[in-house]
C-alpha cells in the first residue's frame, strides 16, 4: 500500500536533491579541483599537485589567521553559552504567556541585516559614541577611551551579539524537553545548586548546547564583515585572505586549498558534534 | 463503634508520643487559588501514612512543601522538634519517590543511586558498595549498569525506590509512585512498599488517589477535600466510622441519602430522610436538627421480600456478582446481588441492617 506513495516521495524530492546537488555540492567539488591546480601569472596549470596545502601548512600567516578564526569562534561559542544558558532558562522555564513574545524578540535583530548591525555598533562604541559620552558623563574618564573601536574587544562584542540568538535557541529547544522533575530529584538528593547544574542540568541540556555551539562555530569562523569593519588592524581574517587570493591576488588554487583545509576542520567539528549529540541523547541507548 | 472510637481514640494519644513530622495550620496558594487551605497533622515515626483525596484536592501541594519544592505560604513544618519549611530541599533529611520516578537518563542505575551518597559522609570507597546493598534491597542489583530507558516500569520504580532509601532519610515521601504501572504490578508493589516500610522502619508517607491503595498499605489514612483535612485515622476507623458524606461516598462508595437527624440516643441517632426514618449509629458529634447523611454501601444492602421500594435502573455484571442500581424516592442506590438479578424496570425491595449502616455529618458543599 505504502509503496507507490513512497515511490512519489521520492520522485517528488528528486528536483529538490538535484537543485541541492548543482547549486552547493557541485561548486565545493569544483573548488576542491581546484585546490590541487597551480597557477602561472595568469593562467592555471592544470597539473596536480600538493603544493597548495603545504603552503598553508608552512606558511605561519596562514596558520597563524586560521588558528585566530577558530580561536574567535570558540570564544564566542564560550560566552553566548555562559549568556546563552540563563537566558533559554527564563525563556523556557519562567516565561509562560508572552513565550513568543520573547522569542521573536531575540529574532528581531537578525531581520535588520548584518550592515545595520555592524554599524549600530559603530555608534555605540566609537570615541564619540554612546558607552564613551556615558563614560564620561558619569565622570569615569575626562577623555574618550580610543580603544573601544577597531579592536579585537569591539569585534566579539558584535560577533558576541549577532549570533546569540543561535545559541539561545538551541538551549531553549533543550530546556523544553528537560522535566523540573530531574533537577527537584537532585535537589532531593542534597545536591547543592553548582552541582545541580553540573551533574544534571548541563548533561541533560548538551545536544542543545552542542547544536547551538556549532551553529555559532560555523558562523563565527565564516564572518568576515565583523572583523573588518570593527576590528581595524586586527580585522584581517583567514577569510579576507581568501577573498583576497581570489581577487586581486589572482591564486584561485592557494584560495581553494585555504578554503578546504577551512571546510575540513569544520566538517571534523561536525562530526564530533553529532557522535557527541547521539551519544548523549539518550533515545539511542535503548535495548 | 463505640469500642471502635474509643480504641483508636488510645491509638492517637500513643502515636502523638513521639512525633516525626508536625504540619501546623499549613496554607498554600498559588496567586489566587489556594491548594491548601489549613492543614494539621502529625507523622508518627516507623509509620506508613496515605494522603489520600481526588486530584486538586491539595495533598500533592503538601507533599511538594514537605519535600522543599514549594514554599510554604503560612503555617509551620516541623521535623523531629525543628522547624523546617525554611531549610532548602537540598538540606532536609526527606528523599522523594518522583510520580514519574525522575531517574536521571545519562547515569546507569548504580549512579542513580549513588547520586545521593556523594552528598552525605560516605568514604568514596564505600559509596558503591551501599548502593549496590540498596539494590539488593528492591531485587534490581542484577541491573545495575542498565540505563534508565532500559528498563520497565516496575524496575524504573524498584530504581526510584533504592535510590531515596539509600540515603536512610528520616522521611520518605512517595508521589503516587503507583499510578503509572499496571494492576497487577500495583498490586505486587503495594505489598513490597509496606515490607520494605516495616522492615527498614522508615517513616513512609504516601499521597494517593485510589483507595484501595490506601488501605493496603496504610497505618493511617488522611483524607483530603478541597484544600482540607476531611478526616484522618486508621484505615478500619475510617472506613467504619466516616466523618462526612464525602468520605463515606470517596471510601467506601456508599450511597449518601440526606436528611436531618432528629433525636440522639446513645450512640445512635434517628435520622428522617426521603427512605424513611431510621435509627442508625453515628458520628458522635451530630446534634438534633443537624443536616446528615444516611450512608449505605453496595455490600450493607440485599434485595429482600420486604424493605424500601424501588425500581431496578440497570444491573452491570461484575465477574463474581452483580451491581443492581435502583431508585427509591428519587435516590439512587447500589446493592450487591450474588445471582439471579432482577429484570430493568422491576418492583424490588431493598433492605438494610439499620445496625450496619451509618450516619455522617453531611460535607460541605452538600448542603
Amino acid at each position: 500500500m505504502s509503496q507507490p506513495v513512497d515511490k512519489i516521495g521520492n520522485w517528488l524530492a528528486l528536483p529538490v536533491v538535484a537543485a541541492l546537488t548543482a547549486l552547493c555540492l557541485a561548486p565545493l567539488l569544483i573548488l576542491f579541483v581546484y585546490s590541487f591546480f597551480q597557477v602561472d601569472f595568469v593562467t592555471i596549470l592544470h597539473e596536480p599537485t600538493f603544493a597548495n596545502y603545504a603552503k598553508v601548512a608552512g606558511s605561519e600567516t596562514y596558520r597563524g589567521l586560521i588558528a585566530r578564526a577558530f580561536g574567535s569562534a570558540l570564544l564566542v561559542v564560550g560566552i553566548t553559552a555562559i549568556i546563552g544558558y540563563p537566558v533559554a532558562w527564563f525563556i523556557a522555564k519562567r516565561v509562560v504567556a508572552a513565550k513568543s513574545t520573547f522569542l521573536t524578540l531575540l529574532l528581531v535583530p537578525l531581520y535588520s541585516g548584518d550592515l545595520v548591525r555592524i554599524f549600530a555598533w559603530r555608534v555605540l562604541l566609537g570615541a564619540e559614541g554612546a558607552v564613551n559620552r556615558s563614560l564620561m558623563w558619569l565622570g569615569v574618564t575626562d577623555t574618550p577611551f580610543g580603544g573601544l573601536l577597531f579592536s579585537p574587544l569591539a569585534t566579539h562584542i558584535a560577533l558576541t551579539y549577532n549570533y546569540l540568538p543561535f545559541m539561545v535557541i538551541g538551549l531553549w529547544l533543550a530546556f523544553e524537553s528537560l522535566d523540573d522533575a530531574w533537577t527537584e530529584a537532585a535537589a532531593d538528593l542534597g545536591a547543592p545548586a553548582v552541582d545541580r547544574f553540573r551533574r544534571v542540568t548541563l548533561p541533560l541540556t548538551l545536544p542543545g548546547l552542542i547544536a547551538g555551539g556549532l551553529m555559532v562555530f560555523v558562523m563565527v569562523a565564516g564572518d568576515y564583515l565583523t572583523p573588518q569593519l570593527l576590528g581595524g588592524a586586527s580585522g584581517i581574517t583567514i577569510i579576507s585572505a581568501v577573498n583576497d587570493l581570489f581577487g586581486t591576488a589572482f591564486d584561485w588554487p592557494l584560495g581553494s586549498a585555504i578554503a578546504w583545509t577551512m571546510l575540513a576542520i569544520l566538517m571534523l567539528c561536525f562530526g564530533v558534534g553529532a557522535l557527541a549529540i547521539r551519544r548523549s541523547s539518550f533515545i539511542s541507548e535503548g535495548t | 463503634m463505640t469500642a471502635l472510637h474509643n480504641s483508636t481514640q488510645t491509638k492517637e494519644s500513643d502515636r502523638q508520643g513521639r512525633p516525626l513530622l508536625e504540619a501546623k495550620g499549613l496554607f498554600k496558594s498559588y496567586g489566587k487559588v489556594e491548594a491548601v487551605s489549613g492543614v494539621d497533622f502529625s507523622l508518627a515515626e516507623n509509620s506508613y501514612v496515605t494522603l489520600l483525596g481526588p486530584s486538586g484536592c491539595g495533598k500533592t501541594s503538601i507533599l511538594r512543601m514537605i519535600g522543599g519544592f514549594e514554599d510554604v505560604t503560612s503555617g509551620a513544618l516541623v521535623l523531629d522538634n525543628v522547624r523546617m519549611d525554611h531549610i532548602p530541599a537540598a538540606k532536609r533529611p526527606i528523599n522523594t519517590v518522583f510520580q514519574n520516578y525522575a531517574l536521571f537518563p545519562h547515569l546507569s542505575v548504580a549512579e542513580n543511586v549513588a547520586f545521593g551518597l556523594s552528598y552525605q559522609n560516605v568514604p568514596k570507597s564505600e559509596i558503591s558498595k551501599r548502593a549496590l546493598d540498596a539494590l539488593k534491597t528492591v531485587r534490581m542489583d542484577a541491573l545495575a549498569d542498565r540505563r534508565p530507558r532500559q528498563l520497565s516500569g516496575g524496575q524504573q520504580q524498584r530504581v526510584a525506590l533504592a535510590r531515596a532509601i539509600v540515603n536512610a532519610p528520616r522521611l520518605l515521601l512517595l508521589d503516587e509512585p503507583l499510578s503509572a504501572l499496571d494492576r497487577r504490578m500495583r498490586k505486587d508493589m503495594q505489598i513490597e512498599l509496606k515490607e520494605l516500610q516495616r522492615r527498614l522502619g522508615m517513616t513512609f508517607l504516601h499521597v494517593t488517589h485510589d483507595q484501595e491503595e490506601a488501605f493496603a498499605l496504610s497505618d493511617w489514612i488522611i483524607v483530603m477535600h478541597d484544600g482540607r483535612i476531611e478526616q484522618q485515622g486508621r484505615p478500619e476507623e475510617i472506613y467504619a466510622c466516616p466523618s462526612t458524606a464525602y468520605v463515606a461516598d470517596f471510601i467506601g462508595g456508599a450511597t449518601c441519602v440526606f436528611g436531618e437527624v432528629v433525636e440522639r440516643e446513645g450512640d445512635k441517632v434517628v435520622i428522617d430522610t426521603p427512605i424513611g426514618r431510621h435509627l442508625v449509629p453515628g458520628v458522635s458529634t451530630l446534634s438534633t436538627g443537624a443536616p446528615a447523611a444516611l450512608c449505605l454501601r453496595p455490600e450493607q444492602l440485599t434485595l429482600a421480600k420486604a424493605g424500601i421500594a424501588a425500581h431496578v435502573k440497570s444491573c452491570v455484571f461484575r465477574g463474581s456478582d452483580w451491581i443492581i442500581e435502583c431508585e427509591a424516592a428519587d435516590q439512587v442506590m447500589q446493592v450487591v446481588v450474588g445471582v439471579n438479578p432482577p429484570a430493568q424496570g422491576a418492583l424490588v425491595h431493598v433492605h438494610f441492617d439499620p445496625d450496619r449502616a451509618w450516619v455522617a455529618a453531611a460535607s460541605r458543599g452538600d448542603l
